[in-house]
């Protein structure tokens, strides 16, 4: 039994290039957690009753809820938030706890968050629509004004604060990509180097002490990290919204 | 001196760095918690879960740099 790290993706090439390959097991992962996401969703949304929830039911009504309230919060006339953030929180979630089964010793299957290609394509899709959103309520006079706060500066200062402001928003997609690529494939690769480790104990580190530490490791792993860095990947999109949309109010009030 | 065992040592040097890191701000976050209970012991339970969304985006970058040093190994020891 070894789980090995998917560090090295098998690839088709499509003949353009280094940048146009296909990870196919990331594609058969990705689809796997896909379908279990929908599978769940249709499973939740069949048994809904009105009067008495169950508990699937009431769980699901609490994270809804909690999504659809910070939303609201931080971006009050955007609506269209709630579902992204929720489909991207829940998908993350449910793609992070698959790694409860040992789903690695499957050829071609792994956690689906651990290639790059992954956590890259849904932060640029917040990337992307955050700038949307931010052209649409600022006009693109405003969304390159607002490249060039803090406003009371001096223009020298604010030219130097206008690179910092550039670099900010590329950064933004790259820590969000990157933060959940980091923290799935370090507790997969922790996986790996305990069997590694104490597989090699003799008598009792196959059988006893490997599985034991597994256990805890996928306990700690799954359960907290996975929780949490769905719940970061989500709040931060949600944050996102909010910053698109920061001094807003104020800039308003002093033109009228 | 060949390339695994350059690599190893960078590894090494990059987890030590980022524990460090890692460790100031979670003392950081802790101290600031325990001030705000301290302070407000009713708002014990807000502070909580915002201290592990912070203590999940300090150890974040931890992370980013374990997995990135771990890719690099196993890449260049394969």
């Amino acid at each position: 039994m070894t789980e090995s790290p998917p560090v090295n993706h098998p690839t088709i090439d499509l003949g353009c290039g280094t940048w146009c390959t296909i990870n196919y097991d990331s594609v058969i992962s990705s689809a796997l957690a896909i379908l279990v996401t929908i599978a769940l969703a249709i499973v939740i949304a069949r048994s809904l009753k009105p009067g008495q929830p169950g508990r699937l039911q009431a769980l699901a009504e609490w994270m809804f809820g909690f999504v659809r309230r910070t939303a609201l919060e931080n971006a009050p006339d955007a609506g269209f938030v709630v579902p992204l953030a929720a489909t991207i929180g829940f998908y993350i979630l449910i793609a992070n706890y698959l790694d409860f089964f040992p789903i690695t010793l499957i050829p071609n299957l792994h956690p689906a968050n651990t290639d790059v290609n992954q956590t890259a394509a849904m932060a640029i899709v917040v990337f992307v629509v955050v700038n949307a959103y931010t052209i649409r309520v600022r006009g693109v006079g405003g969304y390159l004004h607002h490249l060039t706060r803090p406003f009371e500066l001096p223009i020298w200062a604010r030219a130097l604060y206008t690179v910092l402001n550039v670099i900010e928003e590329i950064a933004k997609p790259a820590t969000l990509a990157l933060r959940l690529f980091g923290n799935i494939l370090a507790g997969l690769l922790m996986i790996y180097v305990i069997t590694l480790l104490l597989g090699g104990v003799p008598y009792v580190g196959s059988w006893f002490l490997g599985p034991i530490a597994l256990a805890v490791w996928k306990l700690f792993d799954v359960l907290f990290i996975g929780l949490i860095q769905a719940f970061i990947f989500m709040l931060l999109t949600m944050v996102y919204f909010g910053l698109a949309r920061e001094g807003l109010e104020e800039e308003h009030a002093h033109s009228h | 001196m060949d390339h695994f065992a350059a690599a190893m040592i960078a590894f090494g040097i990059a987890l030590g760095g980022g524990a460090i890191g890692a460790a100031i701000g979670d003392g950081l976050v802790g101290n600031a918690t325990i001030n705000g209970v301290a302070r407000q012991p009713e708002s014990r339970s807000t502070l909580q879960g915002i201290m592990f969304i912070i203590i999940g985006l300090v150890e974040g970058m931890y992370f980013i740099n374990l997995a990135f040093g771990a890719l690099f190994v196993f890449a260049i020891g394969k």
